[in-house]
C-alpha cells in the first residue's frame, strides 16, 4: 500500500503542471537541505573542540547538556516556520477498501523523512560516541542520543499538531506567545535557571536509560494524537466543509467608516477582508508588523548616527514592508474573481486607484505606527518620514507596474508555509528597483552636497511623484488595460 | 441592442468563434446551445470584454464594449465561480453589488425577497463563505447577483446545471416573471434543451464557432432534437 501511495505522489509530482517549477522548488530544496546536512555534520564533529578549546568548557558534556533545552527550543522555532503538514489528498483514497489507519500511518511515517529529523542524529552523534561514551559508557551514550532523537521527533509530531490544530486561531497565538514568554521571563528575571532546569533533564549519567523511556512514552502520545487527529478528519465534512465559516478572523473585516469613500471605499473594503479572511495575506500583515521592530536591531548602536543613508534603507522596510510584500502579487490575491471584477460598474482607473490608495494607506499607517522611533531621534523620524513620501510618490507605481507581469492566480485557501504560487521571476526581480531607487537620488546629492541634500532629494522626488499621481496613474491604467486580456486568460488556467 | 460584426477569435491556428453578423433586439430572450467546444463561453466572454476578440466588434446599445466601461451598468451577468468572491459571505456579496448598484439596506431586502423561493433558506442570513457553499448553491448567488441594479440585459452560462429539480423549476419562474415585469433581454447558453427552449424565443446554434442555426417558433426543439441526435 504504502508503495502505491509513494507511487501516487510521485506521479502527482512529475505529471503536474507545473512540473518545471516545482521541480526547480524541489532542486532549490535540496540544496539547502545538503547545506542543513552540510552544516550539522560539521557541527557534530567539531563541538567537542568548540567546547574544550574556544570556550574553555572543562566539563564539555555538562556543558551541553545545559544547552540542550534551548536547542530544543529554536528547533521547535525552526520547525514552526520550516516545516509543513503532511498532506495527501485522501479523498480519492476513501471510498476504496483500503483502510484509514494506513493512510494515516503513511502519512505520519512519511513526513519523518525530513532533513530537520536527522540534524540531531548528525550533530550529535560524533559527539556521544567520543565524549559522551567515554564518561557514561557506551550504554549510556546510546541512551543519551536515543532520547534527543526520539525528543526532536516527538517536537515533529507537536509541530504538526499545533499547526493542524491551534495555528492561526487567536488561541494557539496568544499560548504560544505566553509559554515563549514565560520561558525567556523566568530565565531574565532569574526566578529560576533555564540551563539548569536542561542540566537536570539531560545530564542522568548512567542512569540515561530513564530519559529514553519517558522520550519514548512522549514520542507515542504525540504520535496517536496526530493520528487521531488525521484519522478523525477524514471524514468528506472537512473539506465540503458544512461548518460555519466565517471564522475568529471574519469578524474584525467590516470597515464602515470606509463606505464614506464611495466606490473606492467599496473595493479597498472588499480587499481588507481578503486580507484578514484569508491566511496568506494575514500572515504578510503579521510579518509587516514584526519588521516594525526591525530598526530596534539597528538603531541601537552608533551606526546610524554615522551612516543616515542606512536609516533610509531599515525605513523602506518598516514603511513600505506590506506595500512591498503584498504589492508583489497585487493582481494575482483577486485573480479568483477577476472577472466578477471588470463586469461590475468599475472602471479600471477606479480599480487602479483603489489598489494606490490601499498601498498607499499602508505605508502611511506603518509611519504613524513607526513613530515611537523618535526615541533613537528626531532624524531617523526625517528618514522614515521621506522614504514614506517616496514610498507613495515612486515605489507604489513601480510596484503596481511590475505586478503586472504575467501574475498567476493565487488559491486564498492554501496557507502560507513555503507557499510560493504567485510568486514568478517579475517578484524577485522587482526587489532591485524598489531597492535601488531611493539611492539612485540620495547618492549622488549627498557627496555633492550633504547627507541634508540628499534626504531632501529623495523626499522631493517623492512629492513629485505624488504631484504627478493622475498623470502616473493614468499610465498605469493605459498598460493594465492593454494587459488585461492577458491577465485574464492567465488567471482562468489552472 | 447588441449587434456583432464580423467577429472572430482564433487561438494560434485554431478559430473559435467566427460569426459574420449577429444582432440580439431589446427585450428578447436569447438563448445559445452547443456542444462542448462550440464557443458559447468565449461568445460571452468577448460580450463582457473578458476575452478579446482577434477581429470585429460588438456593440451594446451602439457603444462599443471594448475599453468601455458604461455597459457594466446595464449589464448583469454570471457565467463562473470567476464572478463571485468566495471570501464573502452571501449577504456581503449581495450587499458590496448592491452598493456598486447604489442600493441602500431596505432596496435590497425587497430585492432579497424576490429570491427567497429561490434559496430556500439556505443561503441569506446565514454565517457561511460563499467558498464554502456546494455547487448549487454557489449558481444561485450568482445568478441572483446578476439581477441587481435592474440591468437591461442579463448574461447567465448554464444557468440550470448543478441546481436540483425544484430550483430548475423555480429558476424557470422566475425569470419568467422578472421579463414579464420590465423591459429585459436574457442571453442564456445552456445544454437542457427543454428549459433553454421554454424560456428562449430565439435560440442560435453554434457549431465550430460559426451560427449553424437560428431559430424561432414552435417547431424550435424539435429542430434542435434532430441536429443532436445526428
Amino acid at each position: 500500500m504504502i508503495s502505491t501511495f509513494l507511487s501516487h505522489s510521485y506521479k502527482k509530482f512529475t505529471r503536474s503542471v507545473s512540473f518545471e517549477k516545482e521541480l526547480a522548488k524541489g532542486i532549490f530544496m535540496g540544496l539547502l537541505a545538503l547545506m542543513v546536512v552540510d552544516y550539522s555534520l560539521a557541527l557534530g564533529f567539531a563541538l567537542e573542540g568548540i567546547i574544550t578549546n574556544q570556550l574553555h568548557q572543562p566539563d564539555s558534556l555538562g556543558f551541553v547538556n545545559k544547552l540542550l533545552l534551548y536547542y530544543f527550543v529554536a528547533e521547535f522555532v525552526m520547525r514552526y516556520f520550516m516545516q509543513n503538514v503532511p498532506a495527501l489528498d485522501v479523498q480519492p483514497y476513501l471510498h476504496l477498501p483500503i483502510q484509514r489507519s494506513s493512510i494515516a500511518h503513511y502519512l505520519l511515517s512519511k513526513s519523518i523523512l525530513h532533513v530537520f529529523n536527522a540534524s540531531v542524529l548528525l550533530i550529535f552523534t560524533p559527539f556521544a560516541l567520543t565524549v559522551v561514551a567515554k564518561q557514561w559508557g557506551t550504554a549510556g551514550a546510546i541512551s543519551w542520543l536515543a532520547s534527543l532523537v526520539l525528543l526532536s521527533f516527538s517536537l515533529h509530531y507537536l509541530v504538526i499538531y499545533y499547526k493542524k490544530k491551534l495555528d492561526d486561531s487567536l488561541l494557539g497565538m496568544a499560548a504560544l506567545i505566553l509559554v515563549f514568554g514565560s520561558f525567556a521571563a523566568a530565565d531574565y528575571y532569574q526566578w529560576f535557571k533555564f540551563s539548569d532546569v536542561s542540566s537536570f533533564i539531560f545530564n542522568r549519567g548512567t542512569s540515561a536509560s530513564i530519559l529514553v523511556i519517558i522520550t519514548i512514552a512522549l514520542f507515542t502520545f504525540l504520535y496517536y494524537l496526530n493520528y487521531g487527529v488525521i484519522v478523525n478528519g477524514m471524514y468528506a465534512e472537512d473539506w465540503s466543509s458544512e461548518k460555519d465559516s466565517a471564522t475568529e478572523w471574519g469578524k474584525y473585516s467590516d470597515w464602515q467608516f470606509l463606505r464614506g469613500f464611495g466606490t473606492y471605499g467599496e473595493w479597498i473594503s472588499l480587499e481588507l477582508k481578503l486580507i484578514l479572511r484569508n491566511k496568506r495575506p494575514r500572515s504578510f500583515v503579521l510579518l509587516s508588523a514584526l519588521l516594525l521592530l526591525y530598526g530596534l536591531i539597528f538603531y541601537n548602536g552608533d551606526e546610524v548616527q554615522k551612516m543616515p543613508g542606512f536609516a533610509l534603507f531599515v525605513g523602506m522596510f518598516i514603511t513600505g514592508a506590506f506595500m512591498i510584500n503584498y504589492g508583489q502579487l497585487l493582481y494575482s490575491w483577486q485573480g479568483g474573481h477577476f472577472d466578477f471584477t471588470f463586469t461590475r460598474p468599475i472602471s479600471v482607473r477606479q480599480f487602479i486607484e483603489s489598489k494606490y490608495w490601499l498601498l498607499s494607506a499602508s505605508t502611511l499607517a506603518a509611519f504613524v505606527l513607526s513613530l515611537p522611533y523618535a526615541y533613537f531621534g528626531w532624524h531617523i523620524i526625517l528618514a522614515h518620514l521621506v522614504m514614506m513620501i517616496f514610498n507613495m510618490g515612486i515605489n507604489v507605481f513601480i510596484i503596481m507596474n511590475m505586478a503586472m507581469w504575467g501574475p498567476q492566480k493565487i488559491d486564498l485557501k492554501k496557507g502560507s508555509t513555503f507557499n510560493y504560487e504567485g510568486v514568478g521571476a517579475a517578484q524577485w526581480i522587482m526587489a532591485i528597483p524598489i531597492l535601488l531607487a531611493p539611492y539612485v537620488i540620495y547618492v549622488p546629492f549627498k557627496f555633492i552636497f550633504s547627507t541634508q541634500v540628499g534626504l531632501m532629494a529623495v523626499g522631493v522626488t517623492g512629492l513629485i511623484g505624488i504631484a504627478l499621481r493622475p498623470y502616473l496613474i493614468t499610465l498605469t491604467t493605459k498598460r493594465f488595460t492593454d494587459k488585461k486580456y492577458e491577465i485574464a486568460a492567465g488567471f482562468r488556467k489552472e | 441592442m447588441i449587434e456583432i460584426q464580423s467577429l472572430t477569435k482564433r487561438y494560434k491556428d485554431a478559430t473559435v468563434v467566427n460569426i459574420e453578423q449577429l444582432s440580439i433586439g431589446s427585450n428578447e430572450s436569447f438563448g445559445l446551445v452547443g456542444n462542448n467546444g462550440a464557443g458559447k463561453t468565449t461568445l460571452f466572454r468577448m460580450m463582457l470584454d473578458l476575452v478579446k476578440a482577434t477581429s470585429g466588434t460588438i456593440t451594446i446599445n451602439g457603444k462599443n464594449v471594448q475599453g468601455n466601461d458604461e455597459w457594466k451598468k446595464f449589464v448583469g451577468s454570471f457565467l463562473d465561480e470567476g464572478f463571485l468572491i468566495p471570501y464573502l459571505t452571501p449577504d456581503e456579496y449581495f450587499r458590496f453589488v448592491g452598493n456598486l448598484h447604489g442600493y441602500n439596506a431596505a432596496d435590497l431586502k425587497s430585492f432579497l425577497e424576490k429570491f427567497e423561493v429561490l434559496f430556500h433558506g439556505e443561503i441569506t442570513g446565514k454565517n457561511k463563505y460563499i467558498g464554502d457553499l456546494s455547487k448549487g448553491n454557489l449558481k444561485k448567488v450568482g445568478i441572483a447577483a446578476s439581477f441587481i441594479g435592474n440591468p437591461q440585459i442579463i448574461m447567465l452560462d448554464e444557468p440550470f446545471e448543478n441546481l436540483d429539480p425544484t430550483s430548475q423549476i423555480r429558476l424557470k419562474e422566475l425569470l419568467q416573471t422578472e421579463r414579464k415585469q420590465r423591459q429585459l433581454t436574457y442571453l442564456i447558453s445552456s445544454h437542457d434543451l427543454n428549459h433553454v427552449t421554454e424560456i428562449c424565443e430565439r435560440i442560435v446554434l453554434l457549431e465550430k464557432g460559426q451560427v449553424i442555426k437560428d431559430l424561432r417558433g414552435e417547431s424550435t426543439l424539435a429542430e434542435l432534437e434532430a441536429y443532436f441526435k445526428a
